[in-house]
């Protein structure tokens, strides 16, 4: 079968996919977007947390399922092992319409302007490929201001004296805090910390003809059951169709991207939900399949121009894999501080996201969405605790209203070691070599987080818990919900995959816009930027394309 | 929303999600396990989540969630030998130290001889081949997880009957 020829094919249809799509399709340009998954709606998840987003011991409801997918998994002393998508090695995001965007916790955060120039802000750190971005804070700023006024974040970034400067304000007002948030508000100005609330992609009041949120805890993981939560799939991705420009084609699998003779990317191929292999060309193609699988495909698509991949003359295809080194601490109260007051983070500070004294960069600090009941069976207990038994549940029963966690998200120094290739003898599917994903985090990364961890326990300290203990990551390699940095943009074709506007170096027409572009990743969930960047690198290809360049 | 928002929303759903309910006609309600399967499993669901003031791992349908998902539409379906092959195991192994089998034992016994599987005591001895090619400790860890999986998960899945646990946390 032959589809008719496009002029642009987005592969993947998450934060940055979703944004590509609606801006080409609204420039007049004919766009398929394609997503390996379908739609999730809350009616059918509704409030299963053994497979909801966040802890999935069962499944992934958001896909990927477990029959089709899996990924290999590489130990620090090499052992490899295949894993699905419910097992925490296989990294995983999400795959249906909007991608993690319809289930996140989403906070919707800008990085500081420190964030963007990491290099020229601390130096040279031993073991790692930090660099600065090729572009700034101020590039992109006119892009957040478009993800915050067109997808929708509710917010008030006057209340934090350490927000990047910004022209517009929030275009809604911030969401209350609840028992526990008020708590710790009151706490962390106690002890010279500058508590505000955290700008969220969900609306606070209606919005774009959306409600205002219910308040929920079941948040984070779950998709939202009034639909006030802002991701692509309910913005920008209904808004591209709408154009008659753009056609969603869902449950297709992109397999290779497609080259012609003189290097060009032709189109894709890709199977679709009958298992049919089929081909889309266009005359532009950009990946958005995120920062796990955008690497995965332009690896499989090596041909004799390309012996080691898309774009990846230089072997930088799929290094410097990056999430947070997450870390923080828990506290045990007296009084009940839990009520059913959601989504629950509400309340950060950024006094420690850059600016520490012998610290590279940091992290910002916020109260933990929510532990919902098998979650918090299984962890957020004091080293020690029984596992099991009547003392287990007992803790269970006497704590789950008097704890509060609160968590930072440190910026990791990216290394070149820490990366995703493909494995060549582990198919899918489709026959099609699996991702393979391996690598560490550097003991500066450690190092930070123990500082923020201490910083945190300060926190719960003042709150007036009784007892406090750490939570410092391991070494193993980041990635997952906030996996990034695979495809880094630079201004350097020998250390970088693509140009500041996330154009392929090798190819005219290839572009990516996704979380593969992070240079680092910032002391903050990485969201709003995947997004800004989506707009930011529209904004060139239509620029250019009313100019006339077909990219050719 | 008033403060019962978190499980009104649940339960305008799971209201039809309960309709997958497993027939209970026969004596034996299971599909995977064994009377005497069953019967070891709620024994070691009960030693994992205790009863008291609250239902315990037994009358929360602990076994009932994990018969259900090592089944043929289950998430666990790896894990049915683990099952086959370890309950018994469990159940006869209890007699070389304790003189009797793990479900006559009283409950201190029972949490005794949990606390030595769990550390460990029971790995790599040479005699004991019931346990197939799983070794006590991994399957001790394996099902004091879907315990609590099936305790505080979903009813949608065959176990927390009733929300018990969720009542327990005081989310009910
Ligand atoms: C539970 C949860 C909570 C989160 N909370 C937050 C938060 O509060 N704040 C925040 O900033 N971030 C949060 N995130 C992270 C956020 O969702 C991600 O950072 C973001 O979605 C990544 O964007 P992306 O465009 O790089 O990739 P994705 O959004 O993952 O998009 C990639 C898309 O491509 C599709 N795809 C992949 N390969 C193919 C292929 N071969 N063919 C066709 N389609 C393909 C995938 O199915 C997917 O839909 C959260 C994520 C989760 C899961």
């Amino acid at each position: 079968m032959k589809n008719k020829h496009v002029n642009a094919i987005v592969v993947g249809s998450g934060a940055g996919g979703g944004v590509v799509a609606k801006e080409l399709s609204y420039a007049g340009l004919s766009v398929v977007l394609f997503e390996r998954g379908g739609w999730v709606r809350y009616a059918a998840h509704g409030n299963d947390e053994l497979t909801a987003q966040r802890s999935f011991p069962l499944a992934c409801f958001f896909g990927p399922d477990n029959e089709r997918y899996r990924r290999v998994a590489v130990d620090r002393q090499g052992n490899e092992r295949i894993v699905f998508p419910n097992d925490w090695a296989y990294h995983n995001n999400a795959a249906c319409v909007g991608s993690g965007t319809v289930n996140y916790g989403a906070m919707g955060w800008r990085f500081m302007e420190e964030d963007f120039t990491m290099k020229s802000t601390y130096g040279h750190v031993e073991g790692s490929t930090l660099e600065d971005w090729p572009i700034t804070y101020a590039d992109l700023e006119p892009y957040y201001e478009k993800v915050e006024w067109e997808i929708g974040v509710a917010g008030d970034d006057y209340q934090n004296p350490f927000a990047p400067w910004r022209r517009k304000p929030h275009p809604m007002p911030p969401f209350p805090h609840n028992t526990e948030a008020k708590l710790l508000e009151q706490a962390a100005k106690k002890i010279g910390y500058h508590p505000f609330p955290i700008p969220m992609l969900r609306n606070s009041e209606p919005f774009d003809g959306r409600p205002a949120c219910v308040h929920v805890r079941n948040c984070v993981g779950f998709a939202c059951p009034v639909d006030a939560k802002n991701g692509t799939q309910n913005t920008v991705i209904p808004k591209a169709i709408e154009t008659g420009n753009c056609e969603l084609r869902i449950h297709s699998q992109v397999v290779k991207i497609l080259t012609d003779s003189s290097g060009r990317a032709k189109g894709v191929e890709y199977f679709d939900r009958d298992g049919q292999k089929l081909t889309q060309t266009a005359d532009i193609v950009i990946l958005s399949a995120s920062a796990t699988e955008t690497p995965r495909l332009m690896l499989n698509s090596a041909t004799n121009l390309y012996p080691n991949g898309i774009g990846n003359r230089y072997d930088w295809v799929g290094r410097n894999l990056q999430g947070h080194a997450y870390c923080g601490a828990d506290g045990l109260f007296e009084e009940e501080i839990y009520d059913d007051f959601g989504p629950g983070s509400s309340v950060a500070v950024c006094d420690f996201a850059h600016n520490n004294p012998g610290i590279i960069g940091g992290a910002m600090l916020a109260n933990e969405f929510i532990k919902m009941p098998y979650a918090y069976s299984s962890g957020y207990r004091p080293p020690g605790s029984a596992r099991w038994g009547r003392e287990h549940k007992e803790f269970q029963k006497n704590n789950y209203r008097r704890n509060a966690s609160v968590r930072g998200p440190v910026q990791e120094m990216p290394n070149f070691e820490s990366r995703v290739e493909v494995a060549p003898n582990v198919l899918d599917h489709w026959g099609m070599p699996v991702a393979k994903i391996s690598g560490f985090k550097l003991d500066e990364d450690i190092r930070t987080a123990e500082f923020i961890a201490d910083k945190a326990a300060k926190w719960l300290e003042a709150a007036g818990a009784y007892k406090i203990w750490k939570n410092i990551p391991g070494t193993g390699v980041s990635g997952s919900q906030h996996q990034s940095g695979t495809c880094r943009m630079g201004n350097d074709p020998q250390t970088s995959v693509t140009d500041k506007y996330g154009r392929v170096h090798e190819v005219d027409n290839l572009f990516i816009a996704d979380g593969s572009l992070h240079v680092t990743n910032g002391a903050f969930n990485p969201v709003l930027t995947i997004m800004a960047l989506g707009y930011w690198v529209s904004d060139y290809i239509v620029k250019e394309w009313e100019r006339g360049n077909r990219f050719q | 929303m008033d403060r019962r928002s978190f499980l009104k929303v649940s339960a305008i759903w799971t209201g039809g999600a309960w309709i997958v309910g497993v027939p209970t006609l026969s004596a034996n309600p299971y599909r995977e396990l064994t009377d005497s399967e069953a019967e070891i499993m709620d024994a070691l669901a009960d030693a994992i989540i205790p009863p008291g003031e609250f239902a315990g791992g037994k009358d929360a349908r602990v076994t009932r969630f994990i018969d259900q998902q090592i089944g043929r539409y289950g998430y666990l379906q790896h894990d049915k030998e683990l099952y086959k092959t370890c309950l018994p195991a469990l159940n006869k192994n209890s007699r070389d130290r304790f003189g009797a089998v793990f479900t006559e034992l009283s409950e201190d016994r029972k949490e005794e001889y949990l606390k030595a599987i769990e550390a460990g005591e029971y790995n790599n001895q040479p005699t004991n081949s019931d346990w197939g090619s799983y070794t006590p400790s991994s399957f001790f860890n394996t099902t004091r997880n879907q315990c609590m999986m099936g305790f505080y998960g979903s009813p949608i899945h065959g176990g927390n009957k009733d929300y018990v646990s969720y009542r327990m946390l005081g989310l009910y």
